[in-house]
């Protein structure tokens, strides 16, 4: 960065004609160049088309449709139902996602022997791509031969259809999920415990603190800022959620847990109705940007 | 830090000036290769199929039969994922103007195809040329293979779902004609009790049916049973003509085939059930024959699946031959593509193999297909197929499937009753009638 900056500084002799940040842009222009061609024109692309009833077959007569696209989504149960399960999964995988996070950076730093075991094992399942996840996922809740229903039977309980029971499917899939992405989350809470004075401890110990007081009042309050931010990271990671469940359930059993994500992907590329498909991806869009700037005033609030 | 020296910056540059000009000169480059590669006329058709493992292999072995009988005919064939997203490709590539020459596609989709403009028709007097005539190919799934009084798909196979079983443990059963075949059933209870009885062997599973989390297993067996009742199913204008009464009498014979075994049971369970003994009897896709033709001390029968509801039929698709639309065809290719596709139907003895009943006539009343075994067994089923109502939405590897079989999935893991199952199973066909064929 400075090396970059200072570079193009007139008071550089070796290059003394170029104006300031005369090479700004040059650097800046790969990623322009991607960003205008794989963000901006699909990004306008995708409403020219939401008002179109074009299709991925690309029949010539894609015809202009006004509005229809937009009133049909607005009053298809299905989409409804979909945002549903991607809200219910993002409530059910935020808060085990930040509390399971907080819980083992307090651990992991208030020192368990072992350290980088406890490290490893914490963060090392965020490294995984989504297909392993799905291949645990087969081997843990497989319904005949899986390691749970095989636990469960040899105590002597009923086996349960992880994945295609309506009742659990969504457990499942959060369940899976937590265990994959919680590293992430720990090891931002055990970065921020790090930067936590040791003196604030020092000072409370004199007093006389004991361990809870010191999480309540000390490492609780300094942990603020990180929360807020693995909260708003967590909330926008997990509606958009799709692989996982795309790969364990296909958003089954009975659409129960097909996240908003699927019924798009699965209206545009398996039913071929691009037009539909971007328009709900656009009314997701608005509702994501309502709840973004509601979170962002939130936080913004509490800042002051 | 201290500013690097400019000249090894503008030599990065200019590097990467160069890169971004070798990369651009790259699709250049390689278009000159095709071509050349293309001047030789018959030099590579593309030929886009979506077979693996077994399957690909053979598939791979006709063509290397075609091309060591006649050496001018040269195809490049790619092997896409089986599944929606083959079809999601298939679909873009007609679009986008540069398909295959030739593709495999189930005939079940055509009606989200044709009508469209996605493929071209064949021209069967060009077919005739190099030997092949329409009557010599399985009459059922040509006819579905029609559009608007001309032929789009020709039939490669007509794959059904049928039964395999352990002809050992079968006839001990007392389940076995004197020609080692499966005794008739004449009720649904007959099939019960016989299904109680392999059951009560001890230490044994009765016959098995893999269907958890499949996209497609359970509308399978589910189309099966509806086709045998010869009750109407009728999807092809809104609103949906489905006879209620007759589906959930279907959903609820499913329920009692599955209990209490195969409640929760996914495709490889069921197979390795079978082929390690533990289950004499096996409810399939002819396809998996492979699985089972290597096990050792197996006596491998095989079946058309049971009549046990009035008249004999049995799920069935059809890998078909289609030619991607083009809008400016050149005609050599195109000519080399029937070409191609009439070797292959020849060649389809190689076919057969993979367990597929050949769509090629000839190749089903050769004397060498009667001594195969068991797929002779079950080559009555290409008689009384029951494919996939036509749609545009229905077929193999749909959404609507999809949403059939999960519905199914509830009521056969007992999760809700029939009727609420025929409801959904509606629900999802009047969903996607209501909406407009984007093809």
């Amino acid at each position: 960065m400075n090396a970059v900056r200072s570079a193009g500084r007139p008071t550089d002799r070796r290059v003394p004609a170029r104006r300031p940040g005369g090479s700004g842009p040059l650097f800046a222009a790969p990623f322009l160049v991607f960003f205008v061609l794989f963000l901006v024109v699909p990004l306008l692309w995708g409403l020219w088309l939401s008002f179109t009833d074009s299709s991925l077959t690309g029949r010539g007569d894609a015809a202009f449709a006004g509005l229809g696209n937009y009133t049909e989504a607005l009053t298809d149960s299905r989409m409804w139902e979909s945002i549903g399960n991607t809200v219910v999964f993002t409530l059910l995988s935020t808060v085990p996602l930040v509390l399971f996070a907080l819980v083992m950076a307090l651990l992991v730093h208030t020192g368990l022997p072992g350290q980088w075991l406890w490290r490893l094992s914490f963060f090392a399942p965020y490294l995984v791509p989504s297909a392993v996840v799905w291949q645990v996922g087969v081997l843990l809740y497989q319904p005949d031969s899986g390691m749970l229903n095989t636990l469960l039977q040899s105590a002597g309980l009923d086996a349960i259809a992880w994945l295609d029971d309506e009742k659990y499917a969504m457990w499942s899939v959060v369940l899976i999920t937590v265990w994959w992405t919680v590293g992430f989350n720990f090891l931002l809470y055990l970065a921020a415990l790090q930067a936590v004075p040791e003196h604030l401890y020092e000072a409370a110990a004199i007093d006389g603190a004991g361990a809870w007081r010191r999480l309540w009042s000390i490492t609780l309050p300094q942990l603020h800022r990180t929360t807020a931010l693995i909260g708003v990271l967590q909330i926008l990671a997990s509606l958009k959620v799709f692989d996982q469940i795309f790969l364990l359930t296909k958003g089954g059993p009975n659409g129960a847990t097909r996240p908003v994500l699927e019924y798009i992907y699965d209206t545009g590329f398996t039913g071929y109705r691009l037009g539909y498909a971007a328009a709900m991806s656009y009314v997701f869009f608005a509702l994501l940007l309502v709840l973004s700037v509601g979170q962002f005033k939130l936080f913004a609030r509490k800042e002051v | 830090m201290t500013p690097p020296p400019a000249l090894p910056r503008r030599r990065l540059l200019r590097g990467a000036l160069y890169g971004a000009a070798a990369a651009a000169a790259a699709p250049a480059l390689s278009a000159c290769g095709s071509v050349v590669g293309s001047s030789a006329v018959t030099g590579g058709l593309q030929f886009w199929n979506l077979f693996a493992g077994t399957d690909g292999g053979l598939m791979k072995k006709m063509l290397t039969q075609v091309e060591r009988r006649v050496p001018e005919l040269r195809a490049t064939s790619t092997v896409l994922e089986w599944g929606a997203s083959y079809y999601t490709k298939l679909a873009m590539s007609s679009a986008g103007g540069r398909p295959p020459d030739l593709a495999v596609m189930h005939v079940s989709r055509l009606a989200g195809y044709a009508p469209g403009g996605l493929l071209d028709p064949w021209d069967m007097d060009t077919l005739a040329e190099f030997g092949i005539r329409a009557e010599d190919l399985n009459p059922d799934a040509l006819k579905r293979g029609h559009y608007d009084g001309r032929p789009y798909a020709l039939p490669l196979d007509t794959h059904p779902l049928v039964v395999y079983f352990d002809r050992e443990a079968m006839d001990k059963a007392g389940l076995l004609d004197g020609d080692g075949r499966l005794v008739p059933f004449d009720s649904p209870e007959d099939y019960l009790d016989a299904a109680q009885q392999l059951r009560a062997v001890k230490g044994k599973m009765g016959p098995v049916y893999g269907h958890v989390r499949d996209p497609a297993a359970n509308w399978r067996l589910f189309w099966t049973l509806f086709a045998q009742t010869g009750a109407e199913f009728d999807i092809s204008r809104k609103p949906a003509r489905i006879d209620r009464a007759a589906a959930v009498r279907v959903v609820r014979l499913m329920h009692r085939m599955m209990s209490p075994e195969c409640g929760s049971m996914d495709g490889a369970s069921a197979i390795g059930a079978f082929a390690n003994g533990s289950s004499p009897m096996i409810f399939t896709g002819e396809w998996d024959i492979t699985a089972f033709r290597e096990v050792e001390g197996l006596d491998l029968g095989a079946s058309p699946f049971p009549t046990l509801l009035g008249r004999p039929a049995a799920w069935a698709d059809s890998h078909t031959f289609v030619l991607p639309h083009r809008d400016d065809p050149d005609p050599e290719r195109r000519r080399d593509a029937h070409r191609l596709v009439a070797e292959l139907f020849k060649a389809s003895f190689t076919w057969a193999e993979a367990g597929h009943i050949p769509g090629y006539l000839p190749v089903v009343r050769s004397r060498a297909y009667g001594k195969l075994s068991p797929q002779s067994d079950y080559a009555k089923s290409a008689e009384t197929p029951a494919l996939d109502p036509p749609a545009w939405f229905f077929g193999a590897g749909t959404d609507v499937q999809s949403q059939m079989s999960q519905a199914l999935q509830s009521a056969l893991g007992g999760g809700t009753s029939a009727d609420e199952t025929v409801d959904r199973m509606t629900d999802a066909v009047e969903f996607s009638l209501g909406k407009p064929n984007p093809a």
